[in-house]
């Protein structure tokens, strides 16, 4: 059955595959800027992969007029403001954000302060209530595979001082473009290829199952758990694999351009809250909470995750599940992956691992409650609900 | 229906909702346990439309106040984007956790406010539509813990002795 109504929107451009990091000053020349400023962080720098965008920018004529890279693990709403007032006292014109979730989060808060002509971006939260502002050309290289935030229209920022990571919600924060190379993600560690690929199933199977799901963003969700069910594990145990590698990047993308249209879950709003109470990684909160999640969805949500069987287990293998257990076998495929991932490349699968205790469940299922991510679960869930699933996770 | 009806109906529908908050803080200890979490001061602005009718209410730490001041600035604003949606909201015809899912609405302000109001619209909801309208419109049917005849009961009461204004 069609939704009553849904909306789609993605505006942005892909560059995608062979020297797609050379087209980077073309883009910048269409669009009229002149003195990028270039954000990343130390670690990306200390690795050499800034320099790449760095030296082929250079080479075509584009030298960023700044660099900034004091952008933590954990982004927060003051690195943001920092930016602003970084890319405001060197003048720049665009912004061209090289790195993981943080980085290219923290870009986009900056880039929707900026076009809003403010100074904090808590003054501009919100959802869906700003107005386009001035353009500021903003192009988007990720260095993982996962986050899919290189296509959406959502912002996850850190507020320290509530310890609660805060979603700025607009299709203005869209970026103009998205650089997927292989290149930028050949030398992920096995451990962060595994944990972000996890995230990017994550996106797919919420944005496919939850409240907000449409035809448009469940083609991009099923698309995107295809190639990750045949390509995490090729990449997690080679990362030299081009081929496995862009294939990760390209299902990411689809994967967040579904959520981008669709939100995404309980899973996301339970990860926000262990993010921003215990501060653990945004992609290893998702695997482990992920099967404990979608077992309790089941009894609401066993016909859409039936639907997407076929897509992370083949149809071959799907076709001779009973329908009735197709939900269920589902959940159990997602065991079966997140137990290989975990055994080739050590992601966590329970809160323990990752420094979680007892004592702080609460607290974070406290703050989960009031995750705008979870009105669209397909299942209500309580604080008491919450701490169940965070227990089985422990 | 005509414009002017349906502005009518939600305006009505507005002041039922927030004498709904008052009786059930008093009635219905989730309701209250609810409330108590909110921060002292917290205020929600609902508008419904272009020139349509809107509900602000400001938390004192006591009780939910309806703010009649014009201009004022809530912590929250949550506006629908249209009337004949506010329309459809506020008649059981559609939940919020529908209407967040098809971008009816905007908010000003953090999301996490929105959950909070979502909570407490929700379980009013609850008590003033029957079981089969909830039943659709709400994630989860909650436990009621009074008859919701003794909440009308007391909301035409309170109409009577002018207690929302
Ligand atoms: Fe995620």
């Amino acid at each position: 059955m069609n939704p009553a109504y849904f909306e789609f929107q993605n505006a942005v451009k892909l560059l995608c595959g062979q020297d797609a990091l050379e087209r980077i000053p073309d883009e910048l020349r269409h669009m009229e800027a002149e003195k990028p400023l270039l954000l990343t962080d130390a670690v990306l720098l200390r690795l050499g992969i800034v320099k790449k965008v760095h030296d082929v920018m250079q080479a075509e004529g584009c030298v960023p007029a700044a660099l900034f890279t004091d952008i933590p693990v954990d982004s927060s709403l003051s690195v943001v403001n920092r930016i602003v007032a970084f890319y405001r006292e060197h003048e720049c014109d665009a912004i061209v954000a090289v790195g993981g979730g943080s980085v290219i989060d923290s870009a986009k808060g900056a880039r929707l302060v900026l076009s809003q002509e403010r100074d904090d971006i808590l003054s501009i939260s919100g959802m869906e209530n700003l107005h386009c502002g001035r353009h500021i050309p903003f192009i988007v290289v990720p260095t993982t595979a996962g986050t899919g935030s290189e296509c959406t229209g959502v912002a996850v920022i850190r507020n320290d001082e509530q310890a609660v990571k805060m979603e700025f919600l607009s299709p203005f924060v869209e970026p103009d473009v998205a650089v997927l190379d292989a290149r930028m993600t050949q030398r992920l560690p096995a451990r962060a290829t595994a944990s972000t690929g996890v995230d990017a199933l994550c996106h797919a199977i919420e944005a496919s199952t939850c409240l907000q799901s449409n035809p448009l963003s469940s083609a991009y969700s099923m698309a995107a758990i295809k190639l990750i069910s045949t390509n995490l594990l090729r990449a997690t145990r080679c990362g030299s694999d081009i081929d496995a590698r862009l294939a990760m990047s390209i299902a990411a993308t689809m994967a967040g351009i579904a959520f981008s249209n669709s939100m995404v879950g309980a899973v996301h709003a339970i990860g926000h809250a262990l993010g921003g109470v215990c501060h653990v990684p945004h992609a290893e909160a998702m695997g482990i909470l992920l099967p404990h999640v979608l077992n309790f969805n089941l009894p609401v949500a066993a016909d859409g995750y039936a639907r997407i069987l076929p897509e992370m287990v083949g149809w071959d293998r799907a076709a001779v599940i009973p329908s009735s257990q197709r939900g269920c076998s589902l959940v159990q495929a997602v065991r079966e992956l997140l137990i290989q991932l975990h055994e080739c490349a050590g992601i966590p699968l329970r809160l323990l691992e990752v420094g979680v205790t007892e004592s702080q469940l609460v607290r974070v299922a406290e703050t989960a409650v009031n995750d705008g991510a979870l009105i669209v679960n397909p299942r209500a869930m309580s604080v008491e609900q919450i701490v169940n699933v965070l227990r089985e996770a422990l | 229906m005509t414009r002017l009806l349906q502005k009518i109906v939600v305006a009505i529908a507005l002041r039922l909702l927030h004498a709904a908050l008052v009786e059930l803080q008093l009635l219905d200890c989730t309701m209250a346990q609810e409330l108590q979490k909110l921060p002292k001061g917290m205020s929600f602005a609902i508008h419904t439309g272009h020139k349509a009718p809107a509900l602000t209410v400001r938390w004192d730490g006591r009780r939910l106040q309806r703010v009649i001041e014009a201009g004022y600035a809530a912590q929250c604003t949550l506006r629908i984007k249209a009337l004949a949606i506010s329309f459809r909201l506020f008649t059981g015809q559609m939940g919020l956790a529908h209407a967040y899912a098809q971008h009816a609405l905007t908010v000003a302000g953090e999301i996490a406010n929105v959950m909070r109001l979502a909570r407490l619209v929700n379980r009013a909801e609850a008590y003033l539509f029957p079981p089969f309208i909830s039943h659709r419109i709400l994630p989860e049917l909650p436990k009621l813990e009074v008859s919701p005849i003794r909440v009308y009961a007391r909301i035409v009461f309170g109409f009577l002795k002018s207690t929302y204004s």
